[in-house]
């Protein structure tokens, strides 16, 4: 080891949503003295707003800190933050690989999550050193020694001596400073050697590209030197080589061991994809880092323009943020009964969440959301294979011969009291068990091989709703598998509208028919005639509603001259006429699109 | 130049009741309203008695029959010294049946007062009470004939039907009482549920059940049936008369003429320029006894210190304005009129919105005018929301 690796320490924080891991950096940060209280926003590495309003952490943000440790020695801690969530998996595997070790939190009032669970895999499979801390240990529901006792059984690893800390009252984090540097392995690494750097995340820069944060594994990066991305096969000069600390600072160059960024007239991001192996093109590595992949998308839905908004700024959106996401895909498609849209892909549902608030935030766009898909492999009479990832697209039924769908492998933690309801809902959800072990007294974990389809159909609300919100959830894509799937079409005034189009299993058909059949029965306001909302399999329906024609809709009176009162009233009528999408004869409002998607409590 | 002037006293509020009035205001209460209610009317003679010539006076309220009839004496004392009171003008008063006593009556037509409307609702006693009334059928006939016997000839009578629990049966049977007694002039409201009203809080709390739309537009269009077959005119979307007695007042509403609006919260549209009046009780009284308004008159922007609220209209608020209000009337409007205001045809400026909702059978254009079908005084707030 080189003498400037020994005083380096590379990790991450892995936690479950809410166990308190963006608190804690923000007090790692703070104590080590690189920002002041005073300085500080709530939640420093999380640095989009929607982040900080969730208290979720979506894209990944690294600091290099400076401590002074009581053995008198000056530490660089370089401070990786990991996305906390079941859809971002890829991401946290690639950040854990640029660590040597992982700050595990786990809150002392819930104990051990699937979330946790399946960051400590991921990190032991990347072989880090794993330091176990119990946070929360101010509240009064805190039970530090269950959650110990929990690390312990579950896990797998020693607990005994993890620190017992608040990161939201400060306790404890001087101790877990010094745990740090006792316990997380330096780095080690040839400086002299061929240059290998992982990348393990990118973002997009108005200024100077994609920047592009990296560990160095061997060799160093400089300014002037011709790189190659070893898996695109790309090449660029570098611009800039710097640390965060936690504005960019440039510096001379990045060694083995060190983490930073580096800038190289990179156009998008998906030009530097995570995972990919960076060495220079005049002297490269003989062999690539291990783990990179290509991300695929999971969940598919149409993002169309509202009433009134222009497609071409929903493009130049879609755009601006795909150059900063790599995993999000889009393409035109378009929609009979909404027009000239998108389709687009995303990891999973809370990716899909994300980027939809972006666009109607960040952008101040109308858009219409139509429900999400995941890709069907048709198998047709002829033997031919189509990948279909929009309902719409369905050939039709004498053609196909079969159809397959993606099943995932859900692991879902939960009190053991909500066992038997959470045991229904994933039979509901056609979930075939494959078994279920208490990891403590109290807490069951169950596996269940499931439709993805039925996944993103609200799965995470429902169970967060049956277990008051102690329920947790993992899941991965294990393959394709054959299913008697139907499309569910819903007729409005007799006319199919194609954007509420999805693909069902036949046993959930009727239910899930009657379901949307009601809800847009809610929401479709009365019109001048009556409007029947139909469900259909084909040319059968299943189900029937009626919105009834109102016949009434004048104000008897007029108050004493007061025409600003009728105009008031007038003008919320007309405001809600705006919020309206036409289909045929019939108005539709822009929530029925996401309505009919949410899971019903009462149901 | 209509005036209104709200009287905002009652002695019990209904349960269907939302308009400006209070219950059980001490005698130096309504003494000190009544006083501003002269400073307001003095304030606007100075400017206004010379220009504007008042051919309708309206009191309404609340419950101005409530109270005692000295005091709406020394108003119309006022009224007569601070304008120029037209002397055919049409002047009429707001009357609950258990408030009014045959002195009162003779004691309004000394004062000049020509036309009562009555508070009546409905003929059938249950339904009374369920509205929070304080009247019974029989004080409304008795009081009717007293008003006959006293020399008024031209009375309107206020009904209300889609009452919850009301039938088309009792409704028609109050229409054709009420018809009977051949007043001038009906009007008829389709019940609203307004917020703040105890009959909302019940609809709120499920204790109350709106009546269905289907019954409400029966009752509806039965008594724009039978009102035609016993010789009145149906002007406006809540209002019959017989030939001659329209109500001028209201009229000016519905025809964007201009209105001065004395008292409580009362509305004005003079020459294009909406205000409104404070709403507090003890604000209005305030102004009138600190607000030195004859001095501040010119120095202010405001048209009026006991205003709260004023707005110029545009050109394309007065439009707006016009079609909203205008189109009201079962004539609705009369394209030259609008030509003549606004020195824009209608049909240039909406002629597709006008198109699409002929289409939709919701009004009907001649050659002259365009107005509602049956159908669409159902349905007014449809069209009518286009030009907001």
């Amino acid at each position: 080891m080189n003498s400037y690796q020994q005083n380096i320490r590379n990790f991450c924080i892995i936690a479950h949503i809410d166990h308190g891991k963006s608190t804690l950096a923000d007090r790692i940060i703070e104590n080590t003295g690189l920002v002041s209280h005073r300085e500080m926003k709530e939640q420093f590495l999380d640095n989009m707003d929607l982040e900080r309003e969730r208290g979720i952490t979506i894209k990944l943000q690294t600091t290099r800190l400076s401590y002074k440790a009581k053995d008198g020695n000056e530490y660089i801690f370089n401070l990786i933050d990991t996305p906390g969530h079941v859809d971002f998996t890829y991401e946290v595997s690639r950040s854990l690989a640029a660590c040597e070790g992982a700050i595990l939190i786990v809150d002392a009032t819930q104990g051990v999550e699937a979330q946790t669970l399946a960051n400590v895999y991921l990190a032991l499979d990347e072989n880090l050193e794993i330091l176990p801390v119990i946070n929360k240990i101010d509240l009064p529901s805190a039970r530090p020694e269950d959650a110990i006792k929990e690390i312990e059984e579950v896990i797998g690893i020693e607990a005994h001596d993890a620190p017992l800390i608040s990161a939201k009252e400060g306790i404890g984090i001087d101790e877990l400073l010094e745990y740090i540097v006792n316990r997380v392995p330096a780095p080690k690494g040839d400086p002299e050697g061929k240059l290998k750097a992982l990348i393990f995340d990118s973002y997009y820069d108005n200024y100077r590209g994609v920047v592009v944060y990296t560990r160095v594994f061997d060799g160093s990066i400089k300014k002037g030197d011709i790189i190659r991305l070893m898996n695109t096969k790309k090449k660029y000069e570098v611009t800039e080589v710097g640390v965060y600390s936690p504005g960019p600072v440039p510096v001379s160059k990045l060694s083995a061991g060190e983490v930073g960024y580096i800038c190289a007239s990179i156009k998008q991001v998906s030009d530097a994809r995570v995972g990919d192996t960076i060495t220079l093109d005049n002297d490269p590595a003989s062999e690539v880092l291990p783990g990179y992949k290509k991300v695929q998308p999971m969940v598919y839905c149409g993002i169309y323009p509202a009433e009134g908004e222009k497609y071409e700024n929903v493009r130049d959106a879609l755009e601006k943020l795909q150059v900063n996401d790599a995993a999000f895909l889009f393409e035109p498609e378009t929609s009979t009964a909404l027009g000239f849209g998108f389709r687009c892909g995303f990891l999973g549902l809370l990716h899909m969440e994300i980027i939809v608030e972006r666009l109607e935030r960040e952008f101040d766009l109308g858009i219409i959301t139509t429900s999400p898909s995941v890709i069907y492999k048709v198998v047709l009479n002829d033997g031919t294979e189509e990948m279909i990832q929009n309902p719409s697209n369905l050939p039709s039924p004498t053609m196909i011969d079969h159809i397959e769908e993606p099943i995932v492998k859900a692991d879902i933690m939960i009190p053991k009291e909500y066992v038997g309801s959470i045991m229904e809902l994933c039979q509901e959800r056609r979930g075939k068990m494959l078994n279920m072990e208490y990891i403590t007294e109290n807490r069951v974990s169950l596996h269940y091989e499931m439709p993805l389809n039925e996944v993103i159909y609200d799965f995470f609300d429902a169970l967060k709703s049956k277990t008051r919100g102690y329920g947790s959830l993992d899941y991965e894509f294990i393959r394709y598998q054959k299913s008697n799937l139907v499309k569910l079409d819903i007729l409005l005034n007799k006319e199919l509208v194609d954007a509420f189009s999805m693909i069902v299993h036949e046993s959930n058909a009727y239910s899930r028919g009657r379901f949307v059949c009601e809800k847009l029965k809610e929401i479709i306001p009365p019109h001048q005639f009556e409007v029947p909302i139909q469900a259909a399999i084909g040319q059968k329906v299943i189900a029937r509603e009626t919105v009834k024609a109102y016949r009434k809709d004048v104000l008897a009176k007029c108050y004493g001259g007061d025409i600003s009162r009728k105009r008031k009233l007038l003008e919320k009528q007309k405001e809600g006429k705006k919020r309206m999408r036409q289909f045929g004869s019939v108005e539709v409002p822009q929530e029925a699109f996401t309505a009919v998607l949410k899971y019903d409590d009462n149901k | 130049m209509g005036l209104y002037i709200h009287i905002p006293f009652c002695m019990k509020k209904c349960n269907y009741c939302d308009f400006l009035s209070f219950v059980g205001v001490p005698q130096e209460q309504s003494d000190a309203y009544f006083q501003t209610l002269l400073q307001e009317i003095d304030y606007f003679s100075e400017d206004y008695r010379n220009i504007y010539y008042v051919d309708t006076v309206f009191i309404g309220g609340g419950t101005p029959s409530l109270i005692d009839s000295s005091y709406i004496s020394k108003l119309m004392d006022a009224v007569r010294t601070g304008f120029e009171v037209d002397k055919n003008a049409e002047i009429s008063i707001e009357t609950n049946p258990k408030t009014v006593t045959k002195d009162k009556l003779k004691e309004y037509l000394n004062l000049g007062i020509n036309r009562l409307s009555m508070g009546a609702q409905s003929c059938d006693d249950e339904l009374l009470r369920y509205l929070g009334r304080v009247h019974t059928t029989d004080d409304f006939i008795k009081n009717y004939i007293s008003a006959r016997e006293c020399g008024f000839k031209n009375i309107n009578i206020d009904l209300i039907f889609g009452i919850p629990g009301q039938t088309l049966a009792v409704w028609k049977y109050t229409l054709n009482q009420v018809i009977g007694l051949c007043p001038e002039h009906i009007s008829f409201y389709s019940l609203q549920l307004e917020e703040g009203t105890k009959f909302y809080s019940m609809l709120q709390k499920g204790t109350l059940t709106e009546t269905d739309e289907k019954l409400d537009r029966s009752m509806y269009s039965y008594a724009i049936k039978l009102l035609s077959k016993s010789g009145y005119v149906h002007y406006e979307i809540s209002n019959a008369a017989k030939n001659g007695y329209q109500c001028r007042h209201n009229l000016k509403y519905w025809s964007m003429e201009d209105y001065l609006g004395l008292g409580l919260g009362a509305h004005s549209f003079i020459e294009g320029t909406r205000f409104s009046n404070v709403i507090s009780l003890e604000q209005y009284v305030n102004i009138g006894k600190e607000y030195k308004y004859k001095q501040k008159k010119m120095t202010d922007e405001s048209i009026s210190p006991f205003s709260c609220w004023q707005h110029h209209n545009t050109k394309e608020d007065n439009i707006s304005d016009y079609l909203i209000t205008v189109m009201r009337k079962t004539q609705g409007i009369q394209f030259d009129d609008f030509k003549n205001r606004f020195g824009i045809g209608l049909e240039q400026l909406y002629g597709n919105v006008l198109r699409k909702y002929q289409n939709q059978g919701l009004i009907e254009i001649s050659a002259d005018r365009v107005y509602f079908t049956e159908k669409g005084m159902d349905l007014a707030n449809i069209f009518l929301a286009e030009f907001v």
